[in-house]
């Protein structure tokens, strides 16, 4: 019998048992669970528009995702990825908004400062943790605070333009979103964005199976003090794992504030940082995963209000389901825990039986 | 079968309409041109703004009016709650409800102003109706298609209403005012209260000060504990009245007053947008709301909805909810202001239809 359940199926049993409470709830309020997953997916995937639909809304979460993801290698918690986002977008549409240039250019500068302004909001906590030992979920969180209200004071001082809440809208040419995209999708909202997340997902993948620099991040992610005696600079990787953590949420901020979306609203923080966390967790923390689980999730996002329009199940089911397969991730720990020890107790006997023959 | 039911419960409605509904938009001359009950076989859906349905402020008014309209005619009714606020997750509710049948679409706040200029042409044989705002292309050039009715409300003229009240109640002490964004419908509110705090001091001798320190803005419409610490700053510098027009953060201010209540302070609230008499109940009966400055969201959309069943829709036109036809003013039921005060306030509504009395919609020299 094999020992340990491959991480994959974990996440496939999870998803699962998501699903099946999912339907177990929607029977509970006497609605045909059948129906409602068929609208749930036809929701996301019933056509090009609902595809393209899908797979922006993915985009972020892909990025927020391995931000996480990058983060939990080295054994950090990343819950700033909000605030890393906010301030990458609110960077990427300062130079949208403000800067004149031929339209390559004015894309690659934007993506560039967002990546600058998400490694900045990542870097101080890796500083403070490196240096003052300040735990990084704390300083994450107060981070997303000051990101917000920065984003508030900057927005409405230098670029609102009728509205109090909100920056003025981004012109087509500074957008990630491009006719012939949007077109192939049927006016979907699909922009650039995918392909930027595609291309940090194979950066990711390259730098911790690869680089010595991955290496270093993931051993000092298994063991700190063992790192350490091996003569890994423990705090340089605590800091190089935020900052590129931080990149990668900047970069879902470009994504998000100039391809999904047009502008910044003040006084929110995006969700899909938050949402990174689950889809990091379902992904299993690898680059892939986190790539199929934001795709998952993407369908599950759009899907969900054709579901509550078409039947009477309310759009809350779709994000208990969500909320059920994120519990199951984290517990499909606890099932491996459980297995391991049934094993390890049938060989203990099967040894013991062996030593009285 | 069922539908000729509907269509005589919704003739009856029309009937009770006729009798009962006074400040209703629906006057005797066009109720005569109307050809009873030629169109109940469409859905209406609604998508939300920021915020839950149960927001006792924008969506829940919006949508007791659609599932009002809905009973009283017949029609299904559905609501859908967009993952954000971005015109990309209200295009995809719009196109959700639109696949579904529903296409009669009912929009509040005016966060929905570019997601329904591309809606109007995107879903030619739908129908929108956007509640505080006007479809433009982000460039503020009102371009409201023949499918689109666009309603403003006079907030002015509520909050004028609201700060009379209040004044002529407390006749002494001092007011102070906790806004949301600082958005043009929480603006009006404020600056028609100033007003109407002024009017009753240079009409009827009362003595109501306020000071500028006072009239903040939060900087959102969620953030309660935020609202609970800026009416307690207030309180604590001796205001007694503070008009809330701030969502969540209202629900904030709500919950200190009722707290000081409870330890036998005398302090009060002034609601908005809905009666929010029965948010502020305290100790069992009394409630610290003192009276609230409406904004019939409700009659809105129940008005737009009634027009279609008679297909007489107002596409193409941007409808001004005021004290004219009713649509703004404070609650039928006032327990906690004197019968004089209601009387009063009575007055000067007649003389803002009248036109006697103007409530500028601008700041002017009011506080901001």
């Amino acid at each position: 019998m094999k020992k340990e359940l491959n991480s994959a199926t974990k996440s496939i049993i999870a998803t699962l048992l998501g699903l099946l409470a999912g339907a177990i709830l929607m029977i509970s309020i006497g609605s045909n669970p059948f129906e409602g997953f068929s609208y749930l997916f036809k929701g996301g995937l019933m056509n090009i528009e609902r595809i393209g639909n899908s797979i922006a809304t993915a985009t972020t979460l892909i990025l927020t995702g391995l931000s996480v993801a990058f983060a939990f290698k080295t054994g950090l918690f990343n819950i700033g990825v909000s605030g890393q986002m906010i301030i990458g977008g609110l960077c990427a549409t300062i130079i949208g908004l403000k800067v004149d240039m031929a339209r390559p250019l004015l894309l690659f500068v934007m993506l560039l400062v967002a990546i600058l302004g998400g490694a900045i909001w990542g870097i101080i906590p890796g500083l403070l943790k490196a240096k003052f030992n300040v735990h990084e979920v704390v300083s994450t969180i107060m981070m997303n605070w000051i990101a917000l209200w920065v984003t508030y004071y900057t927005v409405q001082t230098f670029l609102k333009d009728v509205q109090e809440t909100q920056s003025a809208d981004l012109q087509i040419y500074a957008q990630l979103k491009v006719p012939w995209l949007t077109e192939l999708f049927n006016g979907s909202s699909i922009n650039l964005g995918i392909f930027i997340a595609l291309l940090a997902v194979i950066f990711v993948k390259i730098i911790l199976d690869k680089t010595t620099l991955g290496f270093e991040l993931k051993a000092v992610g298994f063991n700190k003090e063992a790192a350490r005696c091996n003569g890994i600079a423990v705090n340089r990787n605590v800091i190089l794992s935020m900052m590129i953590a931080g990149a990668l949420a900047g970069l879902a901020g470009l994504t998000f504030y100039t391809g999904f979306a047009k502008n910044i609203q003040i006084g929110i923080l995006p969700s899909q940082g938050f949402d990174g966390i689950a889809v990091a967790l379902l992904g299993v923390t690898s680059p892939f995963g986190v790539l199929i689980a934001s795709l998952f999730f993407g369908v599950l996002h759009t899907g969900k209000g054709f579901m509550s329009a078409m039947t009477d199940i309310p759009p809350q089911i779709a994000d208990t389901i969500i909320a059920i397969i994120i519990y199951f991730t984290a517990t499909s720990l606890l099932i491996q825990r459980v297995w391991t020890k049934i094993l390890r107790k049938r060989d203990n006997k099967k040894t013991e039986e062996g030593g009285k023959n | 079968m069922k539908k000729s039911l509907s269509i005589i419960l919704s003739l009856m409605l029309v009937v009770a309409l006729l009798a009962g509904c006074s400040g209703g938009t629906t006057s005797k001359s066009s109720i005569e041109k109307m050809t009873p009950g030629s169109n109940l076989s469409f859905k209406v859906g609604m998508v939300t703004d920021a915020g839950t349905i149960d927001d006792k402020s924008f969506n829940q008014g919006t949508w007791e009016g659609v599932v009002q309209a809905g009973l009283d005619f017949g029609l299904e009714t559905k609501y859908l709650k967009p993952s954000g606020t971005t015109q990309a997750e209200y295009l995809t509710e719009i196109g959700n409800l639109y696949d579904a049948g529903y296409k009669f679409i009912v929009c509040p706040g005016f966060k929905f102003e570019t997601t329904i200029f591309e809606a109007q042409t995107k879903y030619p044989d739908a129908k929108f109706v956007l509640i505080d705002g006007y479809p433009h292309t982000g460039d503020y050039n009102p371009v409201v298609g023949s499918n689109v009715v666009s309603i403003f409300f006079a907030e002015n003229e509520s909050g004028f209403y609201a700060g009379l009240a209040a004044a002529l109640q407390l006749k002494t002490g001092e007011v102070g005012f906790i806004g949301g964004m600082e958005i043009p419908a929480v603006q009006k509110f404020n600056w028609g209260f100033q007003q109407g705090i002024k009017y009753a001091n240079d009409t009827y001798d009362t003595t109501i000060t306020m000071n500028a320190e006072n009239f903040v803005y939060q900087g959102s419409f969620d953030n309660v504990a935020a609202g609970q610490q800026l009416a307690a700053g207030m309180f604590d510098k001796g205001v007694d009245a503070i008009f809330c027009a701030a969502g969540g953060v209202g629900v904030g201010a709500i919950n200190e007053a009722k707290q000081r209540a409870n330890n036998g302070e005398k302090v009060w609230i002034i609601g908005v947008d809905v009666d929010q008499y029965s948010e502020g109940i305290y100790d069992g009966t009394k409630s610290i709301i003192l009276t609230s400055a409406m904004k019939k969201i409700d009659q809105a959309s129940y008005d737009m909805i009634l027009d279609e069943t008679f297909n007489r829709f107002q596409g193409g036109q941007i409808l001004t909810f005021d004290s004219t036809n009713g649509g703004v003013g404070i609650p039928v039921e006032n327990p906690n202001l004197d019968k004089s005060v209601v009387t009063k306030v009575q007055d000067a509504f007649d003389k803002v239809v009248a036109g006697t009395i103007v409530v500028a919609a601008e700041q002017g020299n009011l506080f901001k």
